[in-house]
């Protein structure tokens, strides 16, 4: 199975950094060779054309995709699901490709674009951090902190072992209540 | 006669002076004369009071911009029209104050992050005002290059905004519930150009037209990848380039390069005769279809443009010189006045240049007790106390009034009137001032641009942009089609000169510089964003910088109400649009033709979007355009 393991999100924008030092911590390790690891932060219009250039026969069946999004839940809190691919309505999809291609990086706009072209795999697991600050700087809240090496390794092991993603839950963008957990 | 308002005179060089026996040149009582004026907010709130048809009508946030914008009026539903209109920016970054006290090569990368669209020019024209302030000329590839690279940004962004951005309000998608009238029309009207672009009815096109399934919108989507592509072998990556420096580029060119960037340009050739022909044919459909379109986003033809991509043979990065190197760029400078170029000297453009902040969440800089630190610009012309040479940017956050404060934009003033920036405006300069290089591809004619577009899967085609004899909001996207091709053009010659260097073995794209560690410098970079007018103005203090002002197109358009009453442009277009929406029922009104004014301008805002929800407003920041705004503060 073909996997990428993506990243989105901000660098040096403490805890809203999450998903690109997910990605590069990750890039560091050996991986097999049907697991790309890549960053992912940059206007979804463009994730859109860098995933319909793999060849069609090498299409990723399997997206990890880690990044930090305010829900509401307490910071810190890290909720793994598989993403039910349903998408919002038109008039939202539209608002989200207008957003991608002024410039706007965030997790929802990168997967609803995405899967509204077409080009995201079927299966699409989906890590996310509740953050607790959001201003400049390169460290971690303690929330965060605390975390990430947690997160890591969950994303590392959704993208290598057969069971791991199927163990999720199915659920809309933003995840189950009953899926949150906490990392020890 | 240059300045009408300012007491600006010249003497017989040519040389700007202040006229004689003025006590206070720059004195707030020296008003624009023939403006509009806004209706006073007493007057407003007793309209509203005494009349039913007349309600509060917001668009918080304006969508299909690019970051946000929110907008108020007061509309008469009677007489369909609007009687007050207040654009706000709602958001502070700060990149002016961030600046201060930094080493001014941060300023390349850090301005750039202004804006998620055109990250490039914010960084070209920093690398500009710093070679300016420390007196560094680019070798002539790294001008050439350089050219190119932004000419791409801009073939990012016109098909961007043509049609994802303000193409679907003429879509069927839209038409249809607005104006099933005219989208009747249009299935029975042949289009005039269907042997160009393809579509043989009206209706056809603005089916394609609609967001996400169109052809035109999907088409769209697909060329800003050839323009990003071809950018990115230049500049590293996409929007916030890696390459540009004081003097020059850092980009390795070769002839593989070039090859590459070719083959993507030239596909922007095709793709401007369809653009040119179909926005030709929206606009006659709409003024046939009826003649009052022609007044929605109408305003004064005062349009103001820094020009761009310069000539390898003139530029050196001088003050002194900027009136002669201004004059022979691609996209000639220029100030038009009620339809009339009035200047294409940048000297003259600069030293009209004014920012004020009645309605602004910013506090005065000038005033009793304070130094105006230029009285004049480095070749001793008179600088107003409200230049960007002289400003500081002074935030200070406060509640919304419309008496008050209102916006976290300011108001630039261009001898005190309030003018509009924007890709048209580049093509008004250059159409009109008959100072093109001489070129295979671009004509001057001193009323029109004609544009030669080589053949590629369609035949070799000219297109010719006229300088339109109405200003409104359908020449403003018509301008912006044709300034697609306008700029393939730019590039190709562009393309054409560097590759001449390069088989002179010429491939140096770089001057080496340092940034000077004593004394006072200045330095302003003249460019231009997609939307037009863009500027930066540096003072550096013993290698730091300590001053940064940043004036872009949106601050000009999206600019509020001065202290003369004044609208600003967007304002005003606003004020002047009929309102001819097919519904009598002010719930069912969705504002088309407002949205139509104001997005014809390209607009590209700060970041942030408000949105209301029955628990009152919140706000989602996102990093994107912020061009209205950071300029400001920012």
């Amino acid at each position: 199975m073909r996997v990428i393991v993506a990243g989105v999100g901000y660098r040096n924008l403490r805890d809203h950094s999450v998903g690109v030092e997910v990605v590069d911590r990750l890039m560091a390790r050996a991986w097999p060779p049907d697991v790309v690891v890549e960053d992912l932060s940059y206007n979804p219009i463009a994730v859109v054309h860098r995933l319909e250039d793999e060849p069609p026969d090498r299409r990723f069946e399997r997206a990890v995709v880690a990044a930090a999004v305010e829900r509401g839940r307490i910071p810190g809190t890290v909720t793994a699901y598989r993403w039910d691919g349903a998408l919002p309505g038109d008039d939202e999809i539209h608002r989200a490709v207008t957003e991608a291609v002024t410039g706007v990086i965030a997790l929802d706009n990168t997967l609803v674009v995405t899967r509204h072209f077409g080009t995201l795999p079927d299966e699409v697991v989906v890590v996310e951090v509740e953050p607790a600050v959001h201003e400049f700087g390169d460290a971690f809240s303690d929330a965060v902190a605390g975390v990430f090496d947690g997160v890591c390794e969950l994303v590392a092991r959704l993208a290598t072992e057969p069971d791991a993603a199927a163990r999720l839950l199915l659920a809309p963008l933003g995840g189950p209540v009953a899926a949150s957990l906490r990392v020890p | 006669m240059c300045f009408k308002n300012l007491p600006i005179e010249f003497d017989a060089q040519g040389k700007p002076y202040l006229r004689e026996g003025v006590a206070n040149p720059y004195a707030p009582s020296t008003a624009p004369r023939g403006a509009p004026a806004q209706l006073t907010a007493e007057r407003v709130e007793e309209l509203l009071k005494r009349n039913g048809y007349i309600k509060d009508l917001d668009f918080d946030p304006v969508t299909r911009v690019a970051g946000a914008l929110a907008f108020h009026t007061v509309t008469d539903f009677q007489s369909r029209k609007v009687v007050e209109a207040r654009s706000m920016a709602t958001l502070f970054r700060g990149y002016e104050v961030i600046m201060v006290g930094r080493d001014p090569r941060d300023a390349i990368y850090i301005t750039s992050r202004a804006c998620g669209v055109c990250g490039g020019v914010h960084s070209t024209t920093s690398a500009m005002a710093i070679e300016m302030a420390i007196g560094c000329v680019p070798p002539p590839l790294g001008v050439l290059i350089r050219n190119i690279a932004l000419a791409l940004e801009f073939l990012y962004d016109h098909p961007l905004h043509l049609h994802l951005l303000a193409g679907p309000d003429y879509s069927a998608a839209m038409v249809g519930p607005t104006n099933p009238s005219v989208l009747a029309r249009a299935r029975t009207t042949e289009a005039p150009h269907a042997e160009v672009h393809g579509f043989r009815t009206m209706a056809e096109l603005m089916e394609d037209l609609n967001p996400l399934s169109g052809k035109l919108y999907l088409e769209a989507l697909h060329m800003t990848r050839v323009a990003r592509e071809a950018y990115v072998l230049i500049c590293g990556k996409y929007p916030h380039p890696q390459t540009i420096v004081p003097g020059g580029m850092s980009s390795t060119i070769t002839l593989s390069v070039m090859n590459e960037m070719l083959t993507r340009l030239v596909q922007f050739f095709d793709y401007s005769k369809k653009l040119a022909t179909i926005w030709d044919d929206i606009t006659e459909f709409f003024y046939q279809a009826n003649p009052a379109y022609q007044q929605v986003g109408a305003r004064r033809a005062n349009l103001i443009d820094s020009g761009i991509f310069d000539h390898p043979d003139a530029y050196d990065a001088s003050y002194a010189n900027a009136a002669a190197w201004g004059e022979r760029r691609w996209a000639t400078p220029g100030v038009v006045v009620d339809g009339e170029l009035v200047t294409t000297d940048l000297h003259r453009l600069n030293i009209g240049v004014e920012e004020f902040v009645e309605h602004s969440y910013y506090e005065e800089w000038t005033g009793e007790g304070q130094r105006q630190r230029f009285a004049t610009d480095p070749a001793g012309h008179p600088l107003s106390p409200y230049h960007p040479w002289n400003k500081v940017t002074k935030p200070r956050p406060q509640g919304q009034s419309w008496k008050e404060k209102y916006t976290w934009d300011t108001t630039p003033r261009w001898d005190r009137q309030s003018m509009e920036a924007g890709a048209y405006a580049r093509l008004w300069n250059t159409a009109v001032a008959r100072k093109l290089p001489a070129n295979p591809f671009i004509e001057s004619t001193g009323t029109s641009l004609k544009l030669r577009l080589p053949k590629g899967a369609m035949p070799e085609m000219e297109l010719e942009w006229r300088v339109p004899s109405v200003w409104n909001a359908f020449e403003r996207n018509r301008a912006r089609a044709y300034c697609t091709g306008f700029t393939a053009l730019v590039a190709m010659n562009n393309w054409l000169a560097a590759m001449d260097r390069l088989k002179l073995g010429d491939t140096r794209t770089s001057t080496p510089f340092e940034i000077p560690k004593r004394g006072e410098q200045q330095g302003v970079g003249f460019w231009g964003a997609g939307r037009g007018y863009l500027t930066h103005h540096l003072t550096l203090d013993r290698g730091a910088v300590a001053n940064y002002q940043i004036l872009t197109p949106s601050t000009w358009n999206a600019a509020p109400t001065d202290r003369w009453r004044q609208p600003g442009p967007y304002e005003e277009a606003v004020l002047n649009t009929p309102l001819l929406e097919e519904t009598d029922d002010p719930a069912k009104f969705k504002g088309i033709d407002i949205l139509r004014a104001i997005r014809s301008f390209d607009p590209c805002m700060p970041c942030t979007t408000h949105i209301h929800t029955d628990v009152g407003v919140i706000t989602r920041e996102v990093n994107t355009c912020a061009c209205g705004v950071d300029d400001e503060p920012a």
